[in-house]
């Protein structure tokens, strides 16, 4: 008998009407590294919670089926035996701490307290974990106090410190900068040594890719498919199960090369550059389109600080036009305080900003509503309507639309968000992905000049991010100035034209998009990487670098040159 | 994150005691006058505590608590100067209203003794944590289930607040008005409330999953980071102080047999 | 019925709750406060912890929350008003339980409860307390009145805390529907009770 097995398994939340998960049955070796993808709503979230019990138990609702862990049936087994067995890192940061601890330090130490680890060996763990996570600089902050990046660091040490035999990671990494997460990945890879079996959901299919010994792949509630990432991946209709194979996999297909041994494409960087090798495909920039550049912000040595102690952002100055404009930086530069100042929403303690000629900082929130929008990093900060519509219809409501107008603009807004549906829903009834896209249309239905994204790709599958790079692209060929802060480097060199790095509340590189992710130094020391693909050339050695699998062609070979 | 407890971080003579012997204070405090039932027990008690409120620099901080009370004492005073049921020889008259002796000297006990009470518990609540008086209840048998509650209220509110401004920023940059007639402002009360609760009562669904997976439920002997003996200080305090009840104990009895 | 009454799950999510509706207490009294309104609005989360987890949880929520506010402010004699606070959480509670809080009309009724309620605790604590006074502006103004007009300093206060309580908790109770209403099927089937677990 495997260590992991689930068999049959099926499960129905309470008050709906479908199952969610429509019969489950794998097995996993102890030590295994498996990854978990699929599409939104796809069942990856419920079947993570199943592994520890919370689903059915908490939620209750219908279930059938089993889940065991080296023998313990999950579904009956106590909380005392399941906590120690297995962890979770929620999908979402936010609401995973205790809620109990003012410090960093105790929070990670609170599960560490309820499952009777002496101090000594406590204090040890703790400090284990912030190493790992590279959050010992936090130890005495206030958890709730620290950018999205920082607490998403400060929830998964708090599982890990817990040292389970099963971890159970969902989505663990969405805000953590590139490196961060890399780090991560390699930090839960070397737990798999010592016998820890790793089951992780994640959209970034080339980190699984490269890390996984196994995915799973669900699609609506089933098991699709479930085998080694080269197999999954080079599947033909992998696109029809919502995801898109890894850029390395796309690039070696474009470029036919295959895997000599097993004749299948290769899905890691490295077995990519190495069936590549020397054969340097050309690279063909695509034009983009181009409107006219209009200037938009205009910000000039602003300082900021939240406790008048430490300064955030400190003597920056910028300028800002309509090109849709990527931030990027390392969790905690300063990215999301940024573009509150340039919003209104925090006021400088030094410095001035200007919109089109006009100061932002003597102007009331309210006053700027119809000039700038702004989607929050967090959906649950913004959404409080018990209906979507209501919830779209409330800003252009606010800044003198008709109630006919509005309805008509949210509808328009939610459509753009392919969102239509969901019209009559209470937004707290739609998962997470659904819902920040919700927060986004509330924005676009008051349709202002300038719009900003706070890491607007959270949760997105391969649809969700196509919908907000053609949501981008529309504003951009309407004239409107988009501004991002993204983690998701493939998506800042698909959809923006313009990209400012930030570090430690400086701005470290400003430039056109082609150019910037050939600044190694500066991405070094914001702890970015290049896009993939960038990263795909740089490791065969190719002189230019390309933003996407388009923009590669197979050299013309010499038999065709003749 | 600005704190709602009123905790004063500095270091004094009170800040250096286990919670256990402060809150043994209070204890001590309400019931040695009490016990010796002579009206200069309570002035005794109550200048002691103030004295203490002074040597610990927490002079300023305790007014709130001051405050609050002046007016009661006000009104104590004029009720039982007034009708106080003992009332016979008359101390002083304002125009035609009369104070009589017996009621205001039932009024300074009773404002005396409150006054006591609330220094000995401004000490209590200045100098100590409530997460580490939580913490020490608990290691000696409070529920930590009970324990959490109140040490989460005190993280919980002001993590609310501050959602709170964060969604007025979000709702004022969705172009929403506070400020205004009386009907524009309750108008706002509730966009302004209604999204905070909404997303705290949401957000009570995740954090309950967060704690059981974090063992909240586990019927596992809790441990603890901190662990607070009583040091040689507390003991001779605490020591001191039961032999304060004692004493009160025994004047009590002393008089009682003179008297006989 | 009957037995369900009072039936109370001591679960983690129902223990989450309680210190969430105290800060949902403190927040109305300070919402109220920053926008000057004349009113309390401080047990709206006592309120809807009643509603969600039942009355034994309402009157849990009331009680500590007095105690944290004193221990907060510094308010000593504002305590033994715990005693309202427990009143209402026990009352909305056991309304909610007996489907007072489904309708909107029957909400209506549910706050007259309550505010009967809420009278019949505070008006001896306002006399012993206060000499009969709210501290409210409009309410201690009608007190001025009747007392001129010679009415019994008993009366005179139970008026004044009875026109007080109408208003705010009138207002209180419909904003609790409200909010209950519109809370998420995903949220209000964590707190029902007696659900059990089907099998498929
Ligand atoms: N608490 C809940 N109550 C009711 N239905 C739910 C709940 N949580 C999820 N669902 C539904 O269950 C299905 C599976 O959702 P789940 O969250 O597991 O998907 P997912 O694969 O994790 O999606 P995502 O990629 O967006 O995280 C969806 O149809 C969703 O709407
Ligand atoms: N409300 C706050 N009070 C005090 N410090 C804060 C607050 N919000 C953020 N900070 C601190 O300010 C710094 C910058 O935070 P900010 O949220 O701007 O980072 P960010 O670049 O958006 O990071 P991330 O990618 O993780 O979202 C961080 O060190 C953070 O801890
Ligand atoms: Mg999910
Ligand atoms: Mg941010």
């Amino acid at each position: 008998m495997a260590y992991i097995e689930v068999k049959g398994l099926k499960y129905q939340y309470p008050a709906t009407e479908t199952m969610a998960l429509k019969g489950l049955d794998f097995s996993i070796e102890k030590g295994e590294f498996i990854g978990v993808t699929g599409e939104n709503n796809s069942g990856k979230s419920t079947l993570c919670q199943a592994f520890v019990g919370l689903v059915p138990n908490f939620y209750r609702g219908a279930y059938g089926g089993s889940i065991t862990i080296g023998g313990l049936d999950i579904a009956k087994a106590s909380n005392a035996e399941i906590c120690t067995t297995v962890g979770l890192v929620f999908q979402n940061p936010y609401n995973q701490f205790s809620g109990a601890a003012d410090t960093v330090f105790d929070e990670i130490a609170f599960g560490l307290q309820n499952i009777g680890i002496e101090k000594q060996e406590m204090i040890r763990r703790v400090n284990e974990a912030m190493e790992m996570l590279d959050i010992t600089a936090y130890s005495d902050r206030n958890p709730f106090d620290l950018s999205g990046g920082q607490q998403q660091r400060v929830a998964i040490a708090g599982i890990l410190a817990m040292k389970p035999q099963v971890l159970v990671l969902d989505e663990p990494t969405s805000q953590l900068d590139p490196q961060g997460s890399e780090e991560v990945f390699k930090a839960i890879d070397t737990m798999t040594q010592a016998g820890i079996t790793i089951i992780i959901a994640e959209h970034k299919i080339e980190k699984i890719a490269e890390f996984a010994d196994k995915i799973l792949l669900l699609k609506d509630g089933l098991v699709a498919d479930f085998d080694t990432p080269e197999k999954v991946f080079s599947r033909n209709d992998i696109v029809s199960y919502g995801i898109d194979p890894p850029v390395y996999t796309s690039a070696a297909e474009k470029l036919d090369k295959r895997k000599p041994e097993s004749g299948l494409y290769p899905v890691t960087l490295s077995d990519a550059a190495k069936c590549i090798g020397t054969d340097i495909p050309r690279v063909v920039l695509k034009k983009r389109d181009e409107y006219p550049i209009e200037p938009t912000f205009d910000v000039s040595d602003i300082t900021f600080s939240y406790d008048g102690r430490k300064n955030i952002i400190e003597h920056l100055s910028l300028k800002l036009d309509s090109r849709p404009t990527a931030i990027i930086g390392q969790n905690g530069a300063g990215k999301t305080t940024l573009v509150k100042l340039l919003k209104g929403l925090l006021k400088p303690t030094q410095g001035s900003i200007t919109l089109a000629g006009e100061d932002v900082v003597g102007q009331t929130v309210a006053s700027l509503s119809s000039k700038i929008g702004y989607v929050f990093q967090n959906p649950n900060d913004q959404v409080f309507k018990n209906n979507v519509m209501d919830e779209v219809m409330f800003g252009p409501m606010n800044i003198g639309f008709t109630k006919e107008e509005a309805r008509e603009r949210s509808m328009e807004a939610l459509s753009e968000v392919q969102l239509e549906w969901a019209k009559d829903i209470n937004p707290y009834d739609l998962g997470l992905s659904d819902r920040k896209l919700v927060a986004i249309a509330s924005v676009l239905a008051m349709d202002t000049d300038i719009v900003i994204f706070d890491e607007p790709t959270i949760a997105q599958d391969r649809k969700g991010k196509a919908r907000i790079a053609e949501v981008i692209n529309k504003l951009e060929a309407r004239g409107k100035g988009v501004i991002g802060i993204l983690h998701d480097m493939d998506f800042v060199a698909q959809c923006f034209d313009r990209v400012i790095i930030m570090a430690q509340g400086t701005i470290l590189a400003d430039d056109e998009v082609h150019r910037v992710f050939t600044y190694v130094p500066a991405l070094d020391k914001a702890k970015l990487e290049p896009p993939h693909i960038a990263k795909l050339m740089n490791a065969i050695g190719s002189s230019q670098i390309a933003l996407s699998v388009d923009e590669i062609e197979k050299k013309a070979t010499a038999g065709a040159d003749r | 994150m600005k704190s709602i407890s009123l905790y004063v971080d500095k270091n004094s003579v009170f800040h250096n005691l286990h919670s256990f012997t402060k809150l043994f204070y209070l204890l001590t405090m309400i019931l040695v006058p009490a016990i010796a039932g002579n009206i200069w027990g309570f002035a005794a008690a109550a200048a002691f505590s103030f004295l203490m409120l002074i040597i610990c620099g927490l002079l300023k901080k305790a007014m709130p608590f001051l405050i609050f009370t002046i007016t009661i004492v006000l009104i104590i005073f004029i009720v039982q100067g007034l009708t106080y049921p003992g009332n016979e020889s008359v101390m002083f008259s304002l125009g035609k209203v009369e104070f009589y002796k017996e009621g205001i000297m039932y009024a300074l006990r009773i404002g005396l003794n409150f006054w006591n009470i609330l220094f000995a518990f401004a000490l209590l609540i200045l100098t100590t944590k409530p997460k580490d008086m939580v913490e020490d209840c608990e290691q000696i048998g409070l529920s930590p289930r009970f324990g959490y509650i109140i040490a989460s209220v005190f993280q919980i509110i002001p993590q609310m607040t501050g959602t709170m401004s964060t969604i007025t920023d979000a709702q004022r940059s969705r172009g929403m008005e506070t400020e205004g007639k009386l009907l524009t402002r309750a108008k706002a009360f509730i966009p302004l409330m209604a999204p905070v609760v909404m997303s705290s009562l949401i957000n009570t669904k995740e954090r309950a999953m967060a704690l059981e997976i974090r063992g909240f439920n586990a019927d596992i002997k809790k441990t603890y980071l901190y662990t607070r003996k009583l040091k040689t200080s507390d003991k001779v305090c605490l020591f001191l102080m039961g032999l304060s009840i004692l004493s009160s104990i025994a004047f009590r009895v002393v008089k009682w047999l003179i008297l006989k | 019925m009957k037995k369900n009454l009072f039936k109370t799950k001591f679960n983690t999510a129902v223990i989450v709750l309680i210190p969430v509706c105290i800060g949902i207490n403190f927040l109305g009294k300070f919402i109220a406060a920053q926008l000057k309104l004349p009113l309390w609005l401080d047990c709206i989360g006592t309120c809807i912890g009643a509603v969600l987890g039942g009355p034994v949880i309402g009157a849990i929520c009331g009680a500590v929350n007095n105690l944290v506010y004193t221990i907060t402010t510094g308010d000593v004699q504002s305590w033994p008003y715990f005693l309202t606070s427990i009143g209402i959480g026990l009352t909305v509670g056991i309304m909610a339980r007996l489907g007072n809080m489904e309708k909107f009309g029957k909400a209506l009724v549910t706050a007259f409860v309550v505010v009967v309620v809420a009278v019949a605790i505070s008006t001896p604590i306002n006399v012993i307390l206060w000499g009969g006074t709210t501290g409210v502006v409009f309410g201690d103004a009608v007190f001025t009145f009747l007392r001129e007009k010679g009415v019994g300093l008993w009366l005179a206060s139970l008026c004044d805390e009875a026109l007080i309580d109408l208003i705010d908790k009138f207002l209180t109770i419909v904003i609790t529907f409200f909010i209950v209403k519109a809370l998420p099927k995903t949220i209000t089937s964590v707190y029902s009770v007696g659900d059990e677990i089907k099998n498929l």
